[in-house]
């Protein structure tokens, strides 16, 4: 590739959110410096305070989020395709990208929205939670942009280490201390595993660009194929594929469900994005070899995600080993390798947001009192008290699940259809069991807010935020159950050909 | 008179083995992060040591791709070390130790 213009205007979204970042963090120095001037302020006069400085901070980062996305969709509506980068190409904005860049976007702005009421009732306002949160999405848009191994791994950690801190923001809980501990200790060295594979990969082929990576991979060689085991493992990591799901479970337990949630949609498409991106641009002959090594790893990850789900007791633990079947059901997609299994991949990513950020939401809405209700009995006879509430999470189970007439389903059965056009019989048919197997423990919370009497009685209240996500979200998993391939309100939009689009990247 | 790349490549390659075993067998917060340094340093003087093989394009021209990733992760670990001792000190606030064997609330 030639060394294409210097266009600073094509990072655009990357500025206004790591903008967005440094003022939510001045207006908060601003604002309570104002609210808290003068020694006799009572407690609950502070409170409420930090409450409506926390709205004006959430308000900040929405609008920061929405303009970097409008940013990225509106530079690839003009035909913005370029590559940017100090004489080679580092970052490249392309279709993909702009899905991706969108993509991450709506999770942080839903996962903004959530917060809004849930870190006051857990009493932990403070304003470094939205600046970190827009960091890390800076992160993140890095991330599916790159196009080259100093890129990528500047994108991880921009990613990952607000992340570290968000999981442990809940300071005083012991808990949330431990999933930070856990996720910084894991992640830095799986991330120190991912560099010294980059470095292998640099060493045998000369280049730290994935289409030079590609031309210097020819030959192969062992110093070659350990860097790319040790590259793929590090990205495993990130999107919490079996083996390297281990941190999975207790950080989705301990850390701040608003974080939770985030990182569950944002991460997952960032990561899985730019290991799609890799595998095709640097890796484009070692189809077979590497399609084998994918599919174990989907297959493992789809039977020991199921599996362990089963025997929790705990949502958010529960959850989390749903994350790690649904990271091993879009590995599938990644084992077959074709561009129909990318699109299908990207418009699972797409379905999945709506389905994790409306489950957790559901969660959040629970918490109060200074603590989370997330253990299965707090759900018990939820349906007589909150009936709204009980049946939109029984809609984000369903879907979760795959069940016909939720846009869970569309997503799966487009990726099975991939699979199977590509061969990958073995794998769809693991698929299929496992996701059966799942229908047992997502249909044991319906059953326990159905059926059971409601034990404690929390007085609490969905705030206006929550519902409009979790409408939001409600709407969007009904909607592209019917009207995936459709357009029925002359929008001039097909949410697949979006996907398909995005999935043809190459050329 | 230079030093062989299998040398440097060798060297890199011990380091690295000696961060992880550190990491994943050491109990103490402190000695563990030491062994994550140990690692990013053992992967920059990987590509410290591979830009010697890779010092010219097909032109001849002059390449720093291996220093200048290099460079960039320094300034990564810095940061990476920050946050990692941040945590810590909130964990030491909340309980007196720094074994990572005490942090066993989550499990299963």
């Amino acid at each position: 590739m030639e060394a294409e213009a210097f266009d600073v205007a094509a990072l655009a979204p990357l500025g206004f959110v790591a903008i967005g970042a440094l003022v939510t963090l001045m207006l908060e120095v601003v604002l309570s410096r104002r609210a808290f001037v003068g020694e006799g302020v009572d407690p609950e006069t502070r409170l409420v305070a930090r409450a409506r400085i926390g709205i004006v901070l959430a308000f900040a980062s929405s609008a920061a989020i929405v303009l970097a996305m409008y940013a990225a969709i509106y530079q690839f509506e003009l035909g913005f395709e370029t590559a940017f980068g100090p004489g080679r190409p580092m970052l490249q904005l392309d279709a993909l990208s702009t899905f991706a860049t969108a993509l991450i976007g709506l999770g942080a702005l839903l996962s903004v929205w959530l917060s809004i009421t849930y870190l006051p009732a857990l009493r932990i306002n403070h304003g470094e939670y939205y600046a970190l949160l827009l960091l890390s999405t800076a992160g993140m848009f890095v991330l599916v942009s790159a196009v080259d191994l100093i890129s990528l791994y500047l994108g991880l950690e921009l990613t990952s280490l607000p992340i570290y801190a968000l999981a442990g923001f809940n300071r005083r809980r012991l808990r949330s201390n431990e999933a930070a501990l856990k996720y910084f200790l894991m992640g830095a060295v799986a991330s120190a595993v991912l560099l010294y594979g980059m470095a292998l990969l640099y060493g045998a082929t000369g280049h730290t660009d994935f289409t030079g990576i590609s031309q210097g991979f020819a030959g192969g060689g062992g110093l070659a194929l350990s860097g790319l085991a040790l590259v793929i493992a590090g990205l495993a990591f990130k999107v919490s594929v079996v083996p390297f799901h281990q941190w999975t479970p207790d950080v989705y337990e301990g850390a701040p469900t608003s974080v939770t949630a985030f990182m569950a949609v944002t991460v997952k498409t960032a990561g899985f994005v730019v290991l799609m991106r890799f595998l095709v641009l640097a890796l484009p002959e070692m189809g077979e070899k590497v399609s084998v090594l994918l599919g174990v790893l989907a297959g493992l990850s789809m039977l020991i995600g199921n599996l362990m789900a089963v025997v929790q007791d705990n949502v958010k633990r529960m959850l989390a080993y749903s994350a790690v079947a649904h990271a091993g059901y879009l590995m599938v997609g990644f084992a077959a390798g074709t561009p129909e299994a990318w699109t299908a991949v990207l418009f699972y990513l797409f379905v999945y947001l709506f389905m994790t950020v409306g489950v957790f939401c559901v969660v959040i809405a629970l918490a109060q009192g200074g603590r989370e209700w997330d253990s299965i009995e707090d759900f018990a006879g939820l349906a007589s008290q909150r009936p709204a509430l009980a049946a939109v999470m029984t809609l984000f189970l369903l879907s979760l699940a795959g069940i016909p007439g939720t846009a869970g389903f569309m997503a799966k059965f487009y990726l099975v259809v991939a699979a199977v056009d590509a061969g990958q019989i073995a794998l769809v048919l693991i698929l299929v069991g496992t996701s059966m197997v799942s229908f047992f423990y997502y249909l044991r919370l319906p059953v326990v807010m159905y059926m059971q009497k409601r034990r404690q009685d929390p007085d609490a209240e969905t705030s206006s935020s929550e519902i409009v996500v979790l409408a939001l979200c409600a709407a969007a998993i009904l909607y592209f159950a019917f009207f995936a391939q459709a357009d029925p309100f002359g929008t001039g939009v097909r949410a697949l050909d979006v996907a398909g689009r995005a999935a043809d990247f190459l050329h | 008179m230079s030093i062989p790349i299998e040398h440097v490549i060798s060297l890199s390659a011990l380091l690295f083995v000696i961060g992880v075993v550190g990491a994943l067998t050491r109990r103490n917060l402190i000695v563990i992060l030491m062994s994550i340094e140990l690692m990013l340093n053992a992967a920059n003087l990987a590509l410290v040591g591979f830009n010697r093989v890779w010092s010219v394009t097909a032109e001849g021209a002059a390449r720093y791709d291996g220093q200048v990733f290099a460079l960039m992760v320094i300034a990564v670990a810095a940061a990476e070390v920050a946050v990692g001792l941040g945590i810590l000190l909130s964990l030491i606030r909340n309980r007196d130790s720094l074994n990572v064997d005490d942090a066993s609330l989550l499990r299963w």
